[in-house]
């Protein structure tokens, strides 16, 4: 670590504070605006607002409606979150050789994280359509009945979580492939010297040297998995009676479609501060500026 | 960990690094800056050009293929004689209303949009953002329960009703000896009559969104249901009108094993298709499921024929309230705006209805007698379901309800109550959960009592 | 690094099933394109009995959507993402990596915060700061509102590479006369090329998929992406399974077929980086 002592030091160091400046700019405007919105009360976002100071924190905090999204959210964030970290490592465990078709291989795994989110949306719809789609009649030949994929609440949150983690289980994948390709093979070799079998290795020289990576990917996967909207939104709208409506649902109802900007605000903002607790939390324990790491 | 080869190349490479200092000068805002310049150049430059041309944006909600090209061929001719540059941006209608009021909260709304629901106009009417629309909507006379004043004014301009009626397969039922049922009771015996082989006998969707709301409540309001009073008070749970929801509940679960798998989850489109491919007997919806059929079932044109939702006595029918419109809102362009809307309400409503002949049911009286509109092929073809749509408009025993429609005069309360999806859980509550109608029609009161 | 008998079958094996799992349902999703339409009603076969030649889904499609235009914008605003993102989270990332700098926590974890809010209610503020700067439908805007949700990204994995890279090899750069950026060009670089690599797929992902800014910032038809043109496919009546199959297909194809190309590149990266090994 050094200060900005040569010229080409102090052209970085404008270089980094104009970037820096730009991008908070475009994040936190924005953020303290939804923040400042649940401060208020409003129909839409064009009607009269009046203060309200904490009262839609009150009356939502008050609301068995919110505990209750927050509780899917915690139960759907953590099981993808965990089934994401565990599947990708997995994968990436066993991408990490060479074999020929290693690239279509590779160019199959990540295709899922490719789409966006409607295209993954439509492709489960249509495979779990009430009678035609394909799992459902597979479902049927197996014995299991006709199931009801979305008039369940337990289906209809599994359906949720599986298609969310085939979405972005390459993100971990493709995160770790990169990362497992730093260590070098030397380590390997000097603990296979020493006896070490697959499993020790794995344990003692893969994720030593992997743990910031992973901590950020877990770190990272969480916020996005908790706020994940869009495919939740996509195949069940929070239903079946709000089965699987989870903070993003509720907030995004409150303010687009029931009238009550200042509601939703709410929740996003509560939302907000609950991902920022997690936050911190984390710096506690793998903080950014630990002791001067050399290898 | 060796490093030495490294530092040999680099040793190498270091003489040239002076000669590279030079390019490194030419950092990276330089870069940022050309490529921010050159993104410029890919948007099109766009903002520079409106300086010379009027413009006026035009928010639309009809995707339809033909619905767009009616309104670019209208803006094409307009551009050509008025020199005002109209564009259309066209989404789908569950996001109309929220574009629309970002663009507005973000000081670049639109100048004409297109709104589906009462209780929208309101909010924007009530903020100011509206043009009152008195003398172009005062040129015409218009059918009942579709324009929308607000003290006094009206801020908005329909184009069409969409009423929602029931449809069934007359080869079937003159297969089993069916008669168009006129109670509750005969429906639900048709339906299960015509349930069988893998086929259903109805399809109603039952799922919380606007598509339940629309297909699904025909039956309660048959029997004269009423959600609110005159005074925006809650009657749905008073001794009046309690049991017979309780009793519509009720019918609707007795009704469910005739219908197919999926109905939490189907949507205006599904009910489409389903009908269309022969899977369903019966099918909610309006004009648009006749013109779905000519295109893509033709030979079910002959075979289907259509009727009211019934009530449980056999006395009264209704049809489920249904419509969309115009609005012009309050922005720099509003002369200009309101010089288009005259004009295109004029010269190109019709052609505009013709996009959707049977499903566009003209809220504009005039219309029904114009011979340019009744001369499209699909409204002459069909002269009898469009005597059936218009009979609405006049008939006295007919009943034309819908949630977000309760009560003496459009009110943000209504659509509150629309969006609360209280009636389809209660339906959910009642079909699939085993919940007795009773409790369920309490908690449908309760919550609509949040919002009220 | 090949591996013998068993564990090179239950390798085979398990990637055999990845690949599977991953390619099932969009192998579905094309079958379902090429189906003629009647046959999407009946009981479907897990091979397609017929197949429809004359891709009807397709031309229905192509009829419907203004595809061509929506797929050039959309690739148009993912590589200047990847550009944009490329160069400013190598700034931050270094930068803060290096030097000292104040408040680093607080500037690395609060472009998280884009993260944490629903995106529809920051895009209309950030509608408003474009409006204001001029740029409202235009994709320029559509440009930097996804840049706020790749470099937050892109400077946390960069920053994870720079960490554990230690200073010695630029010292030692820096020392036999190189300028800093030639240090930063010679050694780190090639160094951190396969966190490059993965940053500049994440964005141009990102970007990609992107449907919410896409939204609410493009209100002309001539400038919407690929997700919000297929999106009002959905609501609209003309369509049915079989033309929403042929728009899905037709987004996952290209990038598929760009990805295995550029997998090759993203291998060389990935074996550069082994070579320090």
């Amino acid at each position: 670590m050094q200060g900005f002592r040569t010229r080409s030091d102090k052209a970085l160091k404008w270089a980094f504070i104009a970037s820096l400046s730009i991008i908070l700019l475009l994040i936190l405007v924005p953020v303290f605006h939804a923040i400042q919105l649940s401060l208020f009360q409003s129909e839409s976002f064009i009607s009269n607002k009046n203060w309200v100071g904490l009262a839609n924190y009150i009356r939502i905090l008050n609301d068995v409606v919110f505990w209750r999204s927050l509780w899917v959210g915690l139960v759907f964030g953590l099981l993808t979150i965990g089934l994401q970290v565990f599947l990708g490592i997995i994968f990436a465990l066993f991408l990490d050789r060479s074999f020929p078709g290693l690239p279509i291989i590779r160019g199959i795994v990540i295709l899922p994280y490719l789409l966006p989110t409607v295209v993954v949306a439509l492709a489960f719809q249509w495979m779990l359509d009430g009678t035609l789609g394909l799992l459902t009649i597979w479902a049927e030949q197996l014995g299991f009945g006709r199931p009801s994929w979305f008039e369940n609440s337990y289906l209809a949150m599994t359906v949720v979580i599986i298609s969310s983690v085939w979405t972005w289980t390459p993100f971990v994948t493709v995160s770790f492939l990169a990362a497992l390709q730093t260590i070098p093979k030397s380590l390997y070799e000097s603990a296979k010297v020493d006896g070490a079998g697959l499993w020790s290795q794995f344990w003692h020289v893969t994720i030593p040297m992997i743990l910031p990576m992973l901590m950020v990917i877990i770190l990272l996967r969480s916020i996005w998995m908790f706020n994940k909207f869009d495919i939740v939104w996509l195949l069940t709208k929070g239903g079946p009676s709000s089965a699987t409506e989870h903070l993003p649902i509720l907030a995004y109802r409150r303010a687009f479609l029931q009238y009550d900007v200042g509601g939703g605000a709410a929740v996003a903002t509560l939302s907000f501060l609950i991902l920022s607790v997690l936050i911190l939390i984390y710096f506690y324990y793998f903080p950014l500026e630990d002791k001067e790491s050399s290898n | 960990m060796e490093n030495h080869k490294e530092l040999d190349v680099l040793t190498m490479q270091a003489n040239e690094a002076n000669q590279d200092k030079k390019i490194q000068k030419f950092g990276r805002r330089e870069i940022l800056k050309s490529a921010i310049a050159g993104a410029a150049l890919f948007a099109g430059g766009a903002p520079a050009v409106h300086a010379q041309q009027k413009t006026i944006r035009f928010l639309n909600a009809e995707p339809s293929r033909d619905s767009v090209k009616a309104l670019r061929v209208a803006a094409a001719e307009y551009e050509r004689i008025s020199k005002v540059k109209v564009i259309i941006d066209t989404v789908i209608p569950d996001d109309a209303y929220n574009k629309l009021q970002a663009s507005i909260a973000a000081g670049t709304p639109y100048d004409i949009g297109t709104l589906a629901f009462a209780g929208h106009v309101f909010i924007l009417a009530d903020a100011g953002k509206l043009v009152p629309l008195n003398k172009l909507v005062s040129k015409h006379k218009w059918g009942p329960r579709i324009l929308f004043p607000i003290n006094g004014q009206n801020y908005w301009y329909p184009y069409d009703y969409n009423f929602c009626w029931m449809y069934y397969r007359k080869d079937l039922y003159e297969q089993k000896g069916l008669k168009v049922p006129t109670t509750w009771e005969q429906m639900a015996e048709n339906a299960k009559a015509l349930t069988g082989d893998g086929k259903f006998g109805v399809a109603q969707p039952l799922g919380n969104n606007a598509a339940a709301q629309w297909m699904s409540l025909g039956y309660m309001w048959a029997d004269g249901v009423k959600l609110l009073d005159d005074n925006f008070s809650l009657v749905v749970d008073n001794p009046t009108n309690k049991p017979k929801v309780m009793a519509y509940l009720d019918f609707m679960k007795k009704l469910s094993p005739s219908m197919p798998q999926g109905m939490t989850q189907a949507l205006f489109g599904t009910v489409l298709s389903q009908y269309s491919s022969g899977q369903v007997a019966h099918a909610p919806y309006a004009g648009r499921l006749m013109e779905v059929i000519e295109d893509k079932a033709p030979d079910l044109v002959a075979k289907t024929g259509f009727f009211m939702y019934p009530d449980s006595a056999g006395k009264g029918q209704a049809v489920n309230h249904g419509y969309d419109g115009w609005v012009v809102l309050n922005t720099p362009m509003k002369d200009e705006s309101l010089k288009f809307m005259e004009w295109f309400t004029e010269n190109q409503y019709i052609n505009f209805l013709h996009s959707a002949p049977l499903h566009f049911q003209p809220p504009r009286l005039d219309v029904y007698d114009d011979a340019r509109w009744r001369a499209h092929p699909l409204v002459e073809k069909h002269a009898n379901l469009v005597e059936f749509m218009k009979s609405f408009l006049t008939r006295k025993d007919v009943i034309i309800r819908s949630v977000d429609t309760e009560g003496p005069r459009v009110d943000l309360r209504p659509a509150k109550m629309f969006e609360t999806f209280a009636i389809t859980e209660a339906l959910q509550n009642v079909v699939y959960n085993g919940m007795p109608s009773s409790e369920a029609a309490d908690i449908m009161a309760k919550k609509y009592r949040t919002v009220l | 690094m090949k591996i013998k008998g068993g564990v090179f079958l239950f390798t085979l094996v398990t990637i055999a099933l990845l690949g599977i799992w991953s390619f099932f349902p969009i192998y579905w999703m094309i079958v379902s394109s090429i189906r003629p339409e009647r046959d999407l009603f009946k009981i479907p076969t897990f091979w397609p009995e017929t197949i429809d030649w004359q891709f009807t889904s397709y031309k229905n499609l192509l009829e419907l959507t203004d595809y061509p235009l929506q797929f050039m914008n959309s690739v148009v605003v993912a590589l200047a993402v990847v550009f944009i993102t490329l160069i400013i989270s190598i700034i931050i990332a270094y930068v803060v990596t290096r030097y000292r700098v104040p408040g680093k926590t607080f500037i690395v974890g609060s472009m998280l915060y884009a993260y944490m809010f629903p995106p529809l209610m920051l895009a209309i503020p950030l509608l408003s700061i474009f409006a204001t700067l001029g740029l409202s439908d235009s994709l320029i805007a559509v440009i930097l509102a996804h840049c706020t949700l790749t470099i937050p990204l892109g400077v946390w994995m960069l920053w994870g590479f720079f960490k554990v890279m230690p200073f010695d090899l630029e010292e030692a750069a820096m020392v036999d006369g190189c300028s800093r950026a030639g240090a930063f060009f010679r050694v780190v670089l090639p160094l951190s090329l396969p966190g490059m690599i993965t940053v500049s797929i994440f964005s141009f992902l990102l970007s990609w998929t992107d449907y919410v800014f896409a939204f609410v910032l493009i209100t002309s038809d001539s400038n919407k992406t690929l997700p919000v043109g297929l999106a009002s496919l959905i609501g609209s009546f003309d369509a049915r399974w079989g033309e929403l199959m042929a728009g899905a297909t037709l987004i996952a194809i290209p990038l598929f077929l760009m990805f295995v190309f550029l997998g090759r590149y993203f291998i060389k990266g990935l074996a550069a980086g082994a070579i320090k090994g």
